[in-house]
């Protein structure tokens, strides 16, 4: 529970950073509307030529932006600067004054910021997704629901272990400053659904860079498309994944403090 | 328990693959790559009571800051026995780590783009300080230190100096009572350096707190640490007080002599280091000085003479040259 | 003119240098250069197989051919500077370059065309397995594939004048970012990156014409695909003349005022 003060605390800094200039928040306005603008225009281009892409419809594909722009929101939020502070502060060696503090070093490394405007872009997907399933006219049941918030949550523990294992690299590698680029640069094959794919690039996005758990796996919940296979094993991975993650992370840590050997 | 920091033996060895330049090396290191061992701490001892104020001297790269990472828990020693207020460092238990704080010249834990005082109350939560502890002691810093209305600016904005100041009060806001000061009053101007060592003094006397103090400047050890820790190459060359330093290291003296008329050839006497408007200043080894003495006293028309150690910084610049 | 092929040649070999460094960064880059119009590729490989084997005037086959052919003249045209740029004037580096007696863009189109032939190989390696994974197909008649050269050439000096002209905001604001995003927003839809642009909305096409990303990668895709008349080629070579003088020009007076400004605030 004092690890949820020490994030409200970091959160506090945030808000004061980035209030600190209005214009901050305008502009990530207009570049959140800008990239939703982008996405939503080449929809309407390729829905003008058919009406069902890959057994998606217009509008379950819209859900599919939707959760897109959620699961974005909070990836850069909360774990894309936590990680990215991170690796700097290895490389510039202020990673000692967060070993030095009595609490333990992951949780403050992964809440140590917040990037507080990206709530717009969480407001916006989940506009995007309420206005879809609306259109969808269909009932979400509260299994469905459920469902949806249980594949969320996987995707978004999956996201972090995932970025946590990339950033950890950064203790044997030095120069491992545009790794997380590698996350933003693939994550934007997430904006369709991951069964268009062929084979290999669907296992990629799967279990290479896990870009299917974020996006497409909640969107299937909310579709009627999720068999128990994927939301099992989906839960499943979240908890091996973060396992590994926190056990990779520990390594690291021994080697930084020169324990191994 | 006696002993704040009880260290027995501690040694820290890396080891390196040594490249050099040159394209044939280059190929070489990818089929062979030579390895190094660097002995970054090499065996050593030292014990540390309680409310000391300790110096560690010594050049670049001696080992001064890894001997301090290790003391407080960043860096795991090869070998050796290390505790630090009953506690092993490495373990690095929360209990532990509430009673101490380091402090690095270079490097900053104050948020750039904040306040200072918002990076204080994130301390204050990160350590669970109570209200009225964290309000007082910020009281108390802030009169210290003279920090008046430095809290409220970004920390960007302040210059080198007033930001030292805000991030040794940061450090100090969980009333820790072992100090770790790396290189505190690197890159400060005089007067701030001054300041500084004026406020751990003072906060050394109110608090009783252990500091350990690393510098390669003399000055800083000269005006607070009556106990010095010489260190080079990882070995400890020197522990105790400074007058000591200079008894065991020093193997001459200065003699500065006024003369009556300007021009006399000194050179018979002793090294002349300089001479100037028949102001005369020799250096005489320390078994010769009172035979020197004499000789300049009855031979030449002296008003004035001055028997002098050695500056310290030239000491210690002989020291760390010699080996 | 001696002076500037040295510059050429010394800038090669500290971008090869630098690049050996940087591999992993490289890496990462080419998979978001292939990325992206792989992305496309397969969306409307889906989009045509569902509609009847094609779209438009593009089958499946056509598809595949565009959208690699379309990686291939993206990656030869991009640049980064934009985000360079930036970096350069916050930190202050660009009163180095601005001592010396070169034009800085000369530095910087050597930097981007020494690092694209270090990646060019894999990037057509690349283009080569996909071609067979997606049974792509082209028959461009032997005047197009000559005329492609020159028309590829100018795309790149026409972009690469754009696109530093467009980086010199950085010397009015450090919002680069929307700036950047916009342009490109802007790119992808009306070059041809999102789809062909024949199969865009007709306002859309129009506003392409006038605008100069068409002919920076539409343009010369369509002419390698066998797909333009030698009329249009001409017209197109000609559109990419006019807006290399325009951005030239552009170039010209938004350095000179962006140099006033950066020297105006002490550098």
């Amino acid at each position: 529970m004092s690890y949820f003060r020490i994030f409200l605390a970091f959160l506090r800094v945030s808000i004061y950073v980035e209030t600190a200039y209005r214009i901050n928040f305008i502009i990530q306005l207009f570049q959140s509307l800008l990239n939703l603008g982008m996405t939503l225009g080449g929809l309407a281009i390729i829905f003008t030529y058919t009406n069902l892409l890959g057994g998606w419809r217009p509008h379950e594909v819209l859900a599919l932006v939707g959760v897109y722009f959620l699961i974005g929101g909070i990836i850069r939020l909360i774990i894309q600067p936590g990680m990215e502070q991170l690796i700097e502060s290895v490389r510039d060696g202020t990673l000692d004054f967060r070993l030095t503090k009595p609490a333990d070093a992951q949780a403050i490394v992964s809440l140590q910021r917040v990037e507080i405007w990206e709530i717009l872009e969480i407001i916006l997907g989940l506009g995007v997704l309420i206005y879809a399933l609306a259109k969808l006219g269909e009932i979400i049941g509260v299994l469905q629901a459920a469902e949806f918030v249980l594949m969320l949550t996987a995707g978004g523990v999956i996201i972090y272990s995932f970025f946590l294992i990339l950033s950890t690299l950064s203790f044997w590698f030095v120069r491992v400053e545009n790794i997380l680029v590698i996350f933003q640069s693939v994550y934007e094959a997430g904006r369709w659904p991951v069964s268009l794919y062929p084979g290999w690039l669907r296992y990629g996005l799967t279990f290479i860079i896990p870009v299917a758990f974020a996006t497409t796996i909640p969107a299937e919940a909310l579709t009627s498309r999720l068999n128990w296979q994927t939301l099992v094993g989906a839960i499943a991975l979240s908890i091996v994944l973060f396992i590994v993650s926190r056990i990779f992370w520990k390594t690291g840590l021994k080697r930084y403090s020169g324990a191994s050997a | 328990m006696a002993y704040a920091i009880h260290v027995r033996a501690l040694s820290k060895f890396y080891v390196v693959s040594q490249q050099e330049t040159g394209t044939k090396a280059a190929f070489q290191n990818l089929v062979h790559r030579r390895k190094a061992e660097v002995r970054a701490v090499d065996g050593i001892s030292f014990d540390i009571e309680p409310g000391e104020i300790v110096g560690f001297l010594g050049p670049n790269g001696a080992g001064k800051t890894t001997t301090l990472k290790m003391l407080s828990g960043l860096l795991h020693p090869t070998s050796g026995e290390l505790s630090v207020l009953g506690y092993v460092p490495s373990k690095r238990e929360a209990a532990f780590l509430r009673q101490i704080t380091l402090v690095m010249g270079q490097r900053n834990q104050l948020v750039w783009d904040i306040p200072a005082e918002l990076t204080f109350e994130l301390n204050q939560v990160i350590y669970r300080i109570p209200r009225d502890s964290y309000r007082s002691m910020v009281t108390e810093l802030t009169e210290l230190l003279d920090l008046g209305s430095l809290l409220k600016k970004p920390v960007r904005n302040l210059s080198l100096g007033e930001r030292m100041k805000c991030e040794i009060a940061a450090a100090l806001l969980h009333r820790p009572s072992v100090v770790f000061l790396d290189e505190p009053t690197i890159g400060l101007d005089v007067t701030m350096q001054q300041r500084i060592r004026t406020f751990i003094a003072e906060y050394n006397r109110r608090s009783g707190a252990t500091v350990l103090l690393t510098s390669h400047y003399m000055a800083d050890v000269a005006a607070l640490c009556k106990r010095v820790l010489v260190i080079h190459h990882g070995k400890l060359l020197f522990d105790g007080e400074l007058s000591g330093l200079l008894q065991q290291f020093t193997s001459h003296k200065t003699i500065i002599i006024q003369l009556d008329n300007c021009k006399a050839n000194l050179s018979n006497y002793g090294e002349v280091k300089s001479s100037e408007d028949g102001r005369y200043t020799l250096r005489v080894p320390k078994a010769e000085t009172a035979r020197v003495t004499e000789r300049l006293l009855a031979e030449l028309p002296v008003i004035d003479l001055l028997v002098e150690e050695p500056p310290i910084e030239e000491v210690i610049a002989r020291v760390f040259a010699q080996e | 003119m001696k002076l500037l092929v040295r510059l050429y040649v010394q800038q090669f070999k500290t971008t090869l240098a630098m690049m050996f460094q940087y591999r992993a960064s490289l890496v990462i880059w080419t998979i978001g250069q292939v990325l992206e119009p792989l992305v496309y590729l397969i969306v409307w490989l889906v989009v045509a197989k569902s509609s009847g084997g094609s779209v438009g005037s593009y089958t499946t086959a056509d598809f595949a051919a565009y959208f690699i052919v379309l990686m291939l003249v993206n990656q030869v045209t991009y640049t980064w500077i934009m985000y360079e740029f930036e970096y350069r004037v916050r930190e202050g580096v660009l009163s180095a370059a601005l001592l010396k007696p070169v034009h800085p863009i000369h530095s910087d189109i050597a930097d981007n065309i020494s690092s694209k032939i270090i990646t060019l190989p894999i990037m057509i390696t690349i283009a080569i397995i996909f071609a067979f994974a997606f049974h792509a197909s082209v028959a461009p008649p032997p005047w197009a594939i000559l005329a492609f050269i020159p028309v590829l050439l100018l795309a790149f000096l026409v972009r690469f004048v754009l696109e530093w002209t467009l980086a010199q905001a950085a010397f009015w604001t450090t919002r680069v970012g929307a700036i950047n995003q916009s342009y490109f927003v802007a790119f992808l839809f009306l070059s041809g990156q999102i789809a062909p642009l024949t199969l865009l909305p007709h306002p859309v096409q129009i506003l392409s014409l006038l605008l100069p990303f068409r002919w920076l990668i539409s343009f010369p895709v369509e002419l390698l695909l066998g797909r333009l008349t030698m009329i249009e080629t001409l017209i197109g070579l000609g559109a990419q003349f006019g807006w290399l003088i325009v951005s030239i020009i552009l170039l010209r007076i938004v350095w000179r005022a962006g140099v006033k400004v950066y020297t105006a605030v002490g550098a």
